[in-house]
């Protein structure tokens, strides 16, 4: 229902989401489509005249997201990888080698960077390529043309500026339109804009009186007008033109404009003309681009790169300089003094040699670099996205029909270590749904259903409460409630039957809601401003208090039973005044005329209003009753008072001049009217109560236990008020009563004192000086308790004005130190800005890797300020959707993407680097020894192939299999111990300790390769005597090494499969293959015949088993000790579990909201005897963000329910899934 | 159904997608960690006493004589001994036998402090050249050594041919010549297929400096096989190189004379020169590295068994115990 008011009345500054763009672009790194200064001039479109528009040639309506083109591909593909830092550098390192100095020939360089490239190429032309093919589709896509006077379908990218279109029902507009004609009468046609800003809520739009007769293609045909109009623009709110039709100008607004990506709904046909195509129309030009992220891991990373750099720079530094001491004259056979061929050698210039040597070595040591590193991680994160993510049928939703969906496949490893996530209530947590469930009258409760959270507390008592699918429970959208005693008359029975009556016309005529349909209790539908309401009066026609009728002045109820049973009568109630809802007063009341002249005053509100205003007697019912609220309120539903008061005529009319008085009073009309309704809000009678519960989305308490006990924090940010908020934070166990609860809000007495005061400035400073009192107060307090020896949670509660405050720079410190140290924190009331600020705060604050969940267009900011960005599929528009990363139907599917792929793409992309690094280090180190054995000449050890294809062959492949199959647990044991994900936010797998270890290890295993193989070389080492050559020699060393690597890699797999095996000897295998032929083919080459003559000796078998088994002892001694006497909690685990077999096939099993045993007992340990609740959970109507936007710029935008416009464009619910574009 | 089943967007099941690959999961557990060290001791032991043994049986002679054939007049200066064409450079070495030498007894000259991997050095040769007399301009690495003066290729060009090892030994025992079989001395794969059988030396050590030996232009390069053993170049600075081959015993205890032509100059660089007589066995000549290797690894195995079952004993962990997840050690508060 949000801002609809807005593109209705173009642009409104003061409610509409463009105040929302607007505040957000001044922010300056969120954007929501920034508003493009116009072109200057305008454009003149003469309708249905394809000839006159041909001069100005617009452009077509073919629209193309691609980013290449046939011509522009390679150049602008190789820009883009060049802008990488990676390939620049082993650019530079080819563009070396190609000079004398090189050691090693071009190819050893220019192989694996081309193979790198071309690698990454393919996927871009292939990403490039779906996007090719969905602009095909939307380009071909068929819309119906005026010609001729006939309606021909000609496909979308032969549209033109100026023709005449008909778009039909649930239809999509093929380019922005000016509305001509509507089949509904009046010109009216309803569009809904969800691609577009995500508010599925349908607009109206209404054509022009003149043009309304255009609906008929022959009709339509004789339309000839010119439209001048603004030139193309990305504001979609606004819109300016003329139309001028037989020789009247008329004046065109955003209203007459249906912009392309909408749809059609609730309406025939609609005919409009084009005015805007293609990349010119507005949607196409607020087309964002979405900020990339990069994850945490590889910022760390480029870290180690350039550590990694330095090292190549310190190893080039020694070299360089051993090579300017070592070249000297006396080594005559070298000839160094002769500069035949270059400076490189000559004794007479030492620092030439010296600058010389450095570029030679950078040269033969840049493997130290893996080059494949990037691609392969890019490859492993794709396939871990594409196939993992999107296809885990644990995420997959059936009853919307959404599976996950990763939109970026950067930042899984994020996944794995996120600390802090900041959720939206409405859609995410909750459903947005409210269901009347329980009431209580006269004392008695009454409602047999069971929350999720009295669940937990029965089972905890050994009961074993499954939810009852009794037939006799009465659902509806609104209403679940289930107790025979009440129901089709049955309440006459009861002890207070009186009550009973008055409990269900009170909630029939106090409120403000609005029948429309057919008055059958089946078809009618309620229209209401909040679903509390709509809740409620359902409830009431379930018990037999059918609501049907609304006039100005009369309430019409088809009463069931009232007399006895089966009697059905209509009745009228008059209704006099209706006090309305507010949210200083937290009460409604009515005051109604019965037909027998019987004057009653029904009052509905929260329990601490209510209970000041009851008369005084009957405590007994009183203290019922509130225990009973506080029973509700544990169990985390909304609650409403109920109550009544019977008015003598005389009272009443006195009252009502007052009434009357006040009502049309110019100053302070607001003020008068509360003062006046207390005096008739008093010595009110209790009938009962109501408990309406915000309906959870399914398993979304469990799963913040999960995440909780992950050592995740979970903040609420919401647009809701304070009371609903703290709520749902006790429905999800956000907060319970056994924390120390910090609320910091701007609803206290003093501050609304201030307030009606109305200076603007002392309200700001007065509120200013509250919250900084307040939070050092709290702040104080909260190190006193973090620091005490209690181990009391604590949680915050803070309201967006105060946040406001809070988040000023002086204040932010004691904020964001206050906030940590919480467990959980809710925001209420807080604008989209506010959230995508806190969620700013931590991320930049505290440094603490983030995550932002939500579902509508106010999540925007927030999802695209936190690291990872979830948006919730399926439900509303795709405003979130399309800003986030990842995308899931459900909240609780963030326990698998977190738990189970988060934390095992962090594990695994950990592996993949560290590995990376520690083969090419071992591999550059090898020749690095080998250097001090040359005379520092830079000659290398390996054969140019050999050092080209280690990474792009004899290593690549086996790293990617681990780096998507590894898994030190399975995915239910992830679920079951969620405190293993703490590692991940530690980051206990990827930081300098990890790498430093590695290092050790590299240089060991590089040490022990060398050392081996160069020991026997000066023997002779077969029975003939021959002796071996370098070339020898480096092959039998290449082989240890390649074996060694590979084995390594083995040794740190948890789960081998038969794809580990196969990779690493396939990668084994493939480098005896290559050798085999190589040395065989190559005659001209120092390795020719190599492995024949080595495999001729026994040394080379003996080599090939003494040299993987000595550089692999450390390693196995350091994970022997490590696991023996240091274990990580996941080994732990795993040594829990051995014994049991892997479930296959689990995830065929429907998962729904079972709990594990372990759960269980989890929730039974949350509900052990604590504190009584003080807690009674009033909350009613969710204004949103969008009227607290109004109320905070002071412009008062009071919500109306029975405006006409919003009752239009309450959608019909659909019952289809919804379809995709296309 | 079919309609349904066909808009579902539910993702098919697959083993692979679903993360459920059968797999085999190793726990590094005290009894996989013992068991290895003892297999791997077990193993490598045995292994490492016969290369020992072989290594032992074989009879090695290293005579250095670089030092000892510069007459004492020049041993201020041995560089100008060296380089004047006009002294005899004979020098003869009688060495003690101490142990039987048999049939076949391989010659080795050994240099140290030669830099033959040097990468200029490395470089400066032309393969092609080699294999084909057509490619015989094919030169373009062989710088320095790529042209004579009157600019006509010299084969087999570069540094690594021009500073071809000349000294020449003639062994004697008893009074008796014993000959070195020059043949066979190379690798097979050389003579066949990388030095042609019709390349012949052409304008080798013509003029300037001499680097090395001379060879017989009348003899095709596949032949000649002191200069395919000498460009199969070194791994290290210190490397040996097949001279020859004896093929009759030498009996302990003989002398065996050596007559050695002293004519490389190691003196320039401080190299060092030796003769080394040696034989074989399976594992090639003498070589304790590898025995020693394995011995010494496969002791350090059964070492760090002892250890782990001496831990395993006196500090046991119980598999799986819960007690030692960290947050049952340290709650999360």
């Amino acid at each position: 229902m949000k801002g609809w008011r807005g593109s209705r009345q173009g642009g409104d500054s003061a409610s509409s989401p463009v105040a929302v763009e607007r505040s957000l672009t001044s922010s300056s790194s969120i954007r929501l489509g920034r508003v493009q200064p116009q072109a200057p001039g305008h454009r003149t479109v003469f309708c249905n005249d394809r000839d006159a528009n041909h001069l100005a040639k617009y452009k077509g309506n073919a629209v193309s997201t691609t980013k290449y083109n046939v011509i522009t591909f390679l150049p602008k593909g190789l820009y883009e990888q060049f802008r990488r830092v990676a390939n620049l550098y082993f650019l530079t390192i080819s563009c070396l080698s190609f000079t004398p100095v090189s050691p090693v020939s071009p190819i050893t360089n220019v192989i694996p960077l081309s193979l790198v490239l071309f690698v990454s190429l393919v996927k871009e032309a292939f990403e490039d390529w779906k996007r090719l093919q969905n602009d095909m589709t939307i380009n071909n896509s068929c819309v119906d043309v005026l010609q001729e006077q006939r309606w021909e379908s000609i496909p979308w990218k032969k549209l033109q500026v100026g023709d005449i279109v008909r778009v039909k029902q649930d239809g999509f507009f093929p380019a922005d339109l000016l509305l001509l004609a509507s089949t509904n009468p009046d010109g009216v046609c309803y569009t809904e804009t969800a691609n577009l800003d995500g508010e599925t809520n349908l607009k109206i739009r209404k054509a022009l009186e003149k043009t309304w007769d255009y609906v008929a293609p022959e009709k339509a045909s004789e339309f000839k007008g010119e439209i001048q109009c603004e030139q193309p623009n990305n504001s979609l709110y606004t819109f300016t033109g003329n139309l001028i039709l037989q020789k009247q100008t008329i004046p065109i607004g955003p209203n007459q404009i249906l912009l392309r990506g909408c749809n059609l709904r609730n309406t025939e046909y609609i005919v409009g003309a084009v005015i805007f195509t293609g990349h010119e129309t507005k949607v196409m030009m607020n087309a964002m681009n979405v900020p990339s992220k990069r994850s945490t891991l590889e910022r760390k990373l480029d870290k180690v790169i350039a550590t990694l750099f330095g090292v190549l720079l310190c190893m080039c530094l020694i070299g360089a300089i051993g090579s300017a001491v070592f070249v000297n004259k006396k080594y005559h056979y070298l000839e160094l003094w002769i500069s035949g061929d270059s400076q490189q050698f000559n004794p007479r210039n030492r620092f030439v040699v010296f600058v010389l040597s450095i570029f030679t070595l950078i040269t033969l040591y840049s493997p130290i670099i893996p080059i494949s590193l990037y691609v392969s991680i890019e490859m492993i994160k794709f396939i871990q996205s594409t196939k993992f993510i999107n296809n885990d049928l644990h995420m997959y939703h059936s009853e919307t029909n959404t599976p996950a969906l990763a939109r970026t496949s950067n930042l899984n490893e994020e996944l794995g270590q996120v600390e802090y996530i900041f959720s939206d209530k409405t859609g995410t947590l909750t459903r947005n749904l409210m269901e009347f469930f329980k009431c209580s009258i006269g004392g008695e409760t009454y409602g047999t259903g069971v929350t999720e959270i009295e669940m937990g507390a029965a089972r905890r008592n050994g009961l074993n409460i499954k939810e009852k699918t009794a037939s006799n429970t009465a659902r509806e959208k609104g209403f679940n409630f289930d107790d025979a005693r009440l129901m089709h008359g049955a309440w006459r029975n009861e002890p207070n039957p009186d009550m009973c009556k008055e409990f269900f016309r009170c909630l029939a005529i106090c409120h403000t809601v609005l029948p429309e349909g057919e008055e059958t209790p089946e078809k009618l539908r309620y229209q209401a401003a909040s679903p509390d309401e709509a809740a409620l009066v359902t409830a009431a026609k379930n018990f037999g208090f059918f609501f049907y009728r609304r006039t100005p002045t009369m309430i019409y109820v088809r009463e069931s039973h009232v007399e006895k049973i089966g009697k059905v009568q209509d009745v009228t109630y008059e209704i006099l005044n209706v006090l309305e809802f507010n949210s200083t007063r937290k009460r409604q009341s009515v005051v109604c005329r019965y037909g027998d002249g019987r004057l009653v005053l029904y009052c509905k509100g929260a329990d601490t209003v209510i209970y000041e205003r009851l008369a005084s007697g009957n405590d007994e019912l009183k203290k019922i009753s509130r225990e009973q609220l506080e029973q509700y309120g544990e169990a985390g539903l909304r609650t409403l008072c109920l109550a009544y008061r019977n008015l003598s005529p005389e009272t009443y009319e006195s009252w009502n001049e007052k009434f009357i008085q006040a009502k049309s009073s110019l100053r302070d009309r607001e003020r008068k009217l509360d003062e006046v309704a207390e005096l008739i809000e008093k010595d009110l009678t209790l009938i009962g109560c109501t408990a309406i519960e915000d309906k959870l989305q399914e398993g979304v308490p469990s799963c913040i236990e999960t995440l909780s006990r992950a050592g995740i924090k979970i903040w609420v940010l919401t647009g809701d008020k304070l009371e609903t908020a703290i709520n749902i934070a006790y429905a999800c166990k956000l907060i319970n009563n056994d924390m120390k609860q910090f609320v910091i809000s701007s609803e206290t007495d003093a501050i609304r004192e201030v307030e009606s005061r109305g200076d603007q400035v002392e309200i700001a400073q007065f509120i200013r000086e509250t919250v900084k009192n307040e939070l050092q107060k709290c702040h104080e307090e909260a190190q006193h308790i973090v620091h005490g020896s209690t181990g009391q949670k604590l949680s915050l509660l803070i309201d967006g004005k105060c946040l406001m405050y809070a988040l000023d720079p002086n204040l932010r410190s004691t904020l964001l130190s206050l906030s940590l140290s919480c467990s959980s924190v809710v925001c209420c009331r807080v604008s989209p800005l506010q959230k995508a600020q806190v969620t700013r705060l931590v991320r930049k604050g505290a440094n603490k890797i983030t995550l932002s969940i939500g579902d509508g267009a106010n999540d925007v900011g927030m999802i695209q300020a936190a690291h990872v960005g979830v948006g919730i599929s399926g439900m509303e528009g795709m405003q979130a959707v399309m800003a986030s990363d990842f995308a899931i139907a459900q909240f609780r599917f963030l326990t698998d993407l977190l738990l189970v792929h988060g934390r095992w793409s962090y594990l695994r992309l950990c592996k993949v680097v560290s590995y990376f690094f520690y083969k090419n280090l071992t591999f550059t180190l090898t020749q690095f020894w080998y250097t001090f054995q040359t005379g520092y000449s830079g000659q290398r050890f390996y054969d140019d192939w050999f050092q080209s294809l280690y990474n792009v062959i004899f290593t690549a492949l086996p790293v990617i299999i681990v780096g998507l199959l590894d898994k030190d647990v399975n995915a239910s044991l992830s679920k079951k111990y969620p405190q293993l994900y703490k590692q991940g936010i530690d980051n206990a797998f990827f930081n300098w300790k990890v790498v430093g270890t590695l290092a050790c290890f590299s240089v060991y295993q590089s040490v022990i390769v060398y050392n081996f193989a160069i020991a026997s070389s000066t023997t002779g080492l077969t029975s003939a005597g021959k002796i071996l050559g370098v070339w020898d020699i480096s092959t039998a060393a290449f082989t240890c090494l390649v074996i060694t690597v590979n084995l390594r890699l083995l040794m740190m797999c948890n789960t081998v499969t038969r794809w580990h095996s196969i990779s690493v000897g396939g990668s084994i295998l493939a480098w005896f293959i290559f050798i085999f032929i190589y040395s065989l083919v190559f005659v001209n080459k120092g390795t020719y015949f190599t492995i024949y003559v080595l495999m001729s000796t026994a040394y080379l078998y003996l080599l090939a088993i003494l040299v993987p088994i000595v550089a692999l002892l450390g390693d196995f001694l350091y994970q022997g000790a490590q696991r023996w006497f240091y274990p990580y909690d996941y080994q732990i685990v795993q040594e829990i579990h051995r014994h049991e077999p892997e479930s296959i096939g689990a995830g065929l099993l429907e998962v729904g909201n079972q709990l594990t045993p372990e759960e269980e007992r989890r929730y039974a340990f949350a509900l052990l005897p604590r504190e009584r609740s003080k807690h009674t959970g009033f909350a009613f109507d969710s204004p949103g963000y969008e009227s607290f936007f109004a109320t905070q710029q002071g412009v008062s935008a009071p919500q109306k329910p029975w405006d006409v416009i919003r009752r239009a464009s309450m959608k019909p619910k659909s019952k289809s899934p919804r379809t995709s574009r296309h | 159904m079919d309609q349904k089943n066909k808009n579902s967007k539910k993702p098919v099941y697959s083993k692979f997608s679903q993360q459920e690959l059968p797999a085999w999961k190793p726990i590094l557990t005290p009894g996989w960690v013992i068991a290895s060290y003892i297999t791997i001791g077990a193993l490598f032991i045995p292994i490492g006493l016969l290369a020992w043994t072989a290594s032992d049986s074989v009879v090695e002679i290293v005579d250095r004589y670089d030092e000892a054939c510069v007459p004492d007049d020049f041993s201020k200066n041995p560089q100008s001994y060296i380089q004047n064409p006009n002294i005899k450079k004979t020098c003869t070495r009688s060495i003690k036998v101490p142990k039987k030498l048999v049939a076949p007894i391989f010659v080795y000259y050994q240099l140290e402090n030669f830099y033959q991997n040097h990468r200029r050095f490395v470089k400066s040769r032309s393969d092609k050249q080699l294999r084909d007399v057509k490619a015989e301009n094919d030169t373009k690495f062989c710088l320095p050594v790529a042209y004579d003066y009157d600019n006509k290729p010299i084969v087999p060009c570069g540094l690594i041919a021009w500073s071809l090892f000349n000294d020449t030994y003639k062994i004697s025992t008893r009074g008796k010549d014993i000959s070195i079989e020059k043949k066979g001395i190379a690798w097979k794969s050389d003579a066949k297929a990388k030095f042609g059988s019709n390349v012949y030396p052409k304008n080798f050590q013509k003029d300037g400096l001499i680097g090395g030996a001379t060879l017989d232009e009348s003899i095709p390069l596949s032949e000649q096989e002191d200069l395919m053993v000498w460009m199969r170049t070194a791994a290290l600075p210190t490397f040996r190189k097949l001279y020859g081959k004896i093929n009759t015993d030498i009996e302990a205890h003989d002398t065996i004379k050596v007559e050695i032509q002293n004519n490389y100059n190691t003196y320039k660089f401080g190299g060092r020169k030796k003769l080394v007589l040696s034989t074989t066995t399976w594992i090639g000549g003498k070589n304790d590295f590898v025995g020693m290797a394995y011995i010494s690894v496969g002791g350090i195995c059964l070492f760090m068994a002892i250890n782990f079952i001496l831990l395993y004993v006196f500090r046991p962990r119980r598999l799986g115990d819960p007690s030692y997840l960290s947050w049952n050690r340290h709650p999360i508060t």
